[in-house]
């Protein structure tokens, strides 16, 4: 390796940067105005899940009963329904999730001492969160039957509610919230996002740069010249790391700044790792871009094969245990997944090398990897 | 004029789009990388999409320490079942447990304190302690709310056993049950769902980037110049790339709906089909319009590229198909109703899943088409002020 070679590369590499001054603005401010708009923009959270009621009975306790739902803020009450035949078109246009259709009689029976049975029509469309909010309704009518049954209780055996309430409920469940006490989503998914952005952002920009010198022609002045294979990938590759790093650090700001989450681990553990994964995930750009015949093919695939993961392999939405066998192996053999872990553990966690080195060597080994995988696919001989 | 020279116009007219078309087709099948993209994007992923695990508390992974070792600790660990929950253990010492929480082998741990049985025999209020991993706040809620039920649930069914009531006298207490259904997706199958948002987000992808690279890859190399001294207008050059990516992806959608959704995870298909292919086509229209649009401010392929990205990752993680509408902020729901996904999205799963016909979606096509021809107008506006 002759580092004069390398600087020479860079250099030419750094001028062809500077001259697209728009490309150069866009590499600095698309990552922060991603950063800005999803960080305060995506939550998973289901809530104001539009629901109406279709109440056949009409009665002070039908009314309570859907009160219940009305008063809850995971509902967006959109009215009481007349008749059953609005259900359909409400549902089938998506305009509505959840429809509670109060039997007649539900307070007859009731009052009668007998279970009374209420329907509940979901949309499935989207079966997770169709579950999420079967979870809510069964929560808020389980509460109504348990203060139903004290109400009877109370009333046939001549004793309060306040003193039935703790003898039907005996457990109390002490919840203690770690890493994230406020439970704010917005410091669950900023820190993430640094994963997400650093995955393709460096990966698709990279993709574009030996292509471009293969359709443009300009790739022969390389295979003419002394400069060896390692060099030339070294020096393309350099002036995208640096960049991705300087966004890593503007992006780790703002995580701190704007969104006011905490960073309880050690800074150079992450900033060490960062440049890891910078170096992995540029070296996948690389890899499409060596593969590829035209800018065109390595901006779709790059983006491909880099966005898609990152967004479902990584653990950004959900753990990779919660995900299937699929899905882990997948996530196994990308680089994202070990980076969540880095950053979940030094902002939020505040654990250090002890707990995360398994994640830091892996991070080695797909930099090395990558790297590698370059070299092996960048000939200097055009192949036919 | 007479209507002659006027319908030998016309025909000429359309003779151009069809060659032109014909070469935007020629040159995206010469690129035998992107081809193979093509085959693979919209049939192999669109299984794997399938398969993935969406958006809720799946297999969280709980360790116990469970201090009382009683029939009634044992009941209560044994409701925490999968698909929510999934035991990691019940042994170990709290120490043990706070690290298995740091490493992130678990998710939630829960302490069931000594005499736990006998408080509840007495009829005494008994605590039960868990510690729930909040890194990932909806996740982390999620898991702490359905332990909330689950242990509610226990109680209750504990205290009224202690009342001296069984299931035959529960017949007799003014309960209130629930009959569930959920609608047009029975079995919650959520490859039904993913399958169909894998497909829309690949099409996404190929006619944001692909109609602003054919565009920029004209300017980039200069043989835009050709193009213009010939006798084309800005519109018959323009138009034909929005032709043959809609093209493209209305194939692709073919495939997938008769080769994956069809076969592969049978998903019954309620509403109609040409709808969904008009549909489609009309997407196809309003995102390359979009694709148009960004060459037409770019001055070369990574900026095109980079302005594309810019736009595809909101479109994407703003459709609904990432996160739910109804969570989002509210200066977000102004911002999605200018997104082309969020409203193909809507129609889509109306048409494909819950049967709607036209007079249910139209607010969405009528959104879609305002987008896509204003993208595309301004999109030839400019291509027109830029060189002539």
């Amino acid at each position: 390796m002759n580092a004069q070679r390398i600087f020479a590369i860079i250099h030419k590499e750094w001028r062809e940067i500077v001259r697209d001054p728009l490309s150069l603005t866009m590499a600095f401010v698309m990552p922060v105005a991603l950063v800005l708009l999803v960080g305060f923009g995506m939550t998973f959270d289901v809530q104001n899940v539009p629901l109406a009621v279709l109440d056949r009975d009409g009665s002070a306790l039908s009314r309570d009963y859907a009160h219940r739902f009305i008063d809850s803020r995971y509902f967006d009450f959109n009215g009481y329904l007349a008749d059953q035949r609005e259900i359909s078109p409400l549902l089938s246009a998506g305009k509505l999730r959840a429809v509670i259709i109060i039997p007649e009689q539900f307070e007859r029976t009731l009052r009668a001492a007998q279970p009374a049975t209420v329907q509940v029509l979901l949309d499935g469309a989207f079966p997770d969160r169709a579950r999420i909010v079967k979870g809510y309704i069964s929560a808020i009518t389980g509460a109504a039957s348990r203060d139903s049954i004290a109400e009877y209780l109370s009333r046939t055996q001549g004793v309060t509610t306040t003193e039935l309430r703790p003898l039907l409920q005996p457990i109390t469940l002490e919840t203690r919230y770690l890493y994230n006490q406020g439970l704010k989503s917005d410091w669950s998914v900023p820190p993430k996002l640094l994963m997400f952005i650093l995955f393709f952002a460096p990966a698709f920009m990279t993709s574009l740069r030996v292509v471009r010198e293969k359709e443009l022609g300009t790739i022969f002045n390389i295979y003419t010249s002394p400069v060896t294979r390692v060099e030339f990938l070294v020096g393309k590759l350099a002036p995208y790391v640096a960049i991705a790093m300087v966004n890593l650090l503007i992006l780790w700001g703002i995580v701190l700044e704007v969104f006011d989450v905490p960073f309880r681990g050690s800074v150079p553990l992450f900033f060490g790792s960062g440049l890891l994964y910078v170096i992995a995930t540029t070296c996948i750009g690389m890899l499409v871009s060596v593969f590829v015949r035209t800018q065109v093919a390595a901006m779709v695939i790059s983006l491909f094969i880099t966005f898609v993961p990152a967004l479902q392999y990584s653990g950004l939405e959900i753990p990779v245990a919660s995900m299937g066998t699929e899905a882990q192996v997948i996530a196994h053999l990308m680089p994202a997944m070990h980076f969540t872990r880095i950053i979940d553990g030094s902002f939020l966690k505040g654990v250090g090398l002890a707990v995360l080195w398994p994640d830091l060597a892996l991070l080695a080994f797909y930099a090395t990897a990558l790297f590698g995988g370059c070299f092996l696919l960048f000939h200097k001989r055009v192949r036919q | 004029m007479n209507g002659g020279p006027t319908f030998v116009g016309l025909q000429r007219w359309l003779q151009r789009l069809r060659v032109m078309t014909a070469k935007e087709l020629l040159q995206l099948s010469r690129d035998t990388p992107l081809m193979v993209f093509f085959v693979f994007a919209f049939s192999f992923n669109v299984v794997m999409g399938g398969g993935r695990s969406g958006f809720e508390l799946k297999n969280a992974v709980m360790h116990v320490l469970d201090h009382d070792k009683s029939n009634a600790s044992r009941e209560l660990i044994g409701r925490f079942k999968p698909p929510y929950y999934i035991l990691h253990g019940v042994e170990g010492r709290p120490e043990e447990a706070m690290r298995m929480l740091d490493r992130g082998d678990v998710m939630v741990t829960m302490d069931i304190p000594s005499g736990f049985e006998k408080s509840l025999l007495r009829g005494e209020p008994a605590a039960v302690h868990m510690q729930v991993d909040t890194t990932n706040s909806s996740l982390g809620l999620l898991a702490a709310s359905y332990a909330q039920q689950i242990i509610g649930e226990y109680g209750s069914e504990a205290a009224l056993a202690g009342l001296g009531m069984d299931r035959q006298a529960l017949e007799h207490l003014p309960l209130i049950r629930e009959e569930q259904r959920a609608w047009f997706n029975p079995n919650q199958n959520n490859a039904w769902f993913f399958s169909i948002s894998e497909l829309m987000m690949m099409t996404t992808l190929l006619t944001i980037l692909l109609s602003s690279a054919a565009m920029a890859r004209e300017k980039e190399r200069g043989t835009i110049e050709q193009l213009l001294v010939s006798p084309l207008t800005p519109m018959q050059i323009m138009l034909p790339k929005v032709l043959a990516m809609t093209l493209v992806v209305l194939i692709g959608s073919m495939v997938s709906v008769f080769g994956v959704l069809g076969p592969v995870f049978h998903l019954p298909i309620k509403g109609s089909l040409p709808l969904f292919f008009a549909l489609t086509a009309l997407y196809g229209f309003t995102s390359s319009g979009l694709g148009l649009f960004i060459a037409t401010v770019t001055r070369n392929l990574s900026q095109a590229g980079l302005l594309g990205i810019f736009l595809f990752v909101p479109i994407i993680l703003f459709s609904g198909i990432h996160t739910p509408h109804e969570g989002m902020p509210r200066w977000l729901h102004i911002i999605v109703l200018f997104n082309p996904l969020a409203h193909y999205i809507d129609a889509t799963y109306s048409i494909l899943l819950r049967g709607a016909g036209l007079d249910l979606i139209w607010d969405s096509v009528l959104a879609m088409a305002l987008l896509g021809g204003t993208l595309f107008g301004f999109g030839v506006r400019r291509f027109r002020r830029q060189f002539e």
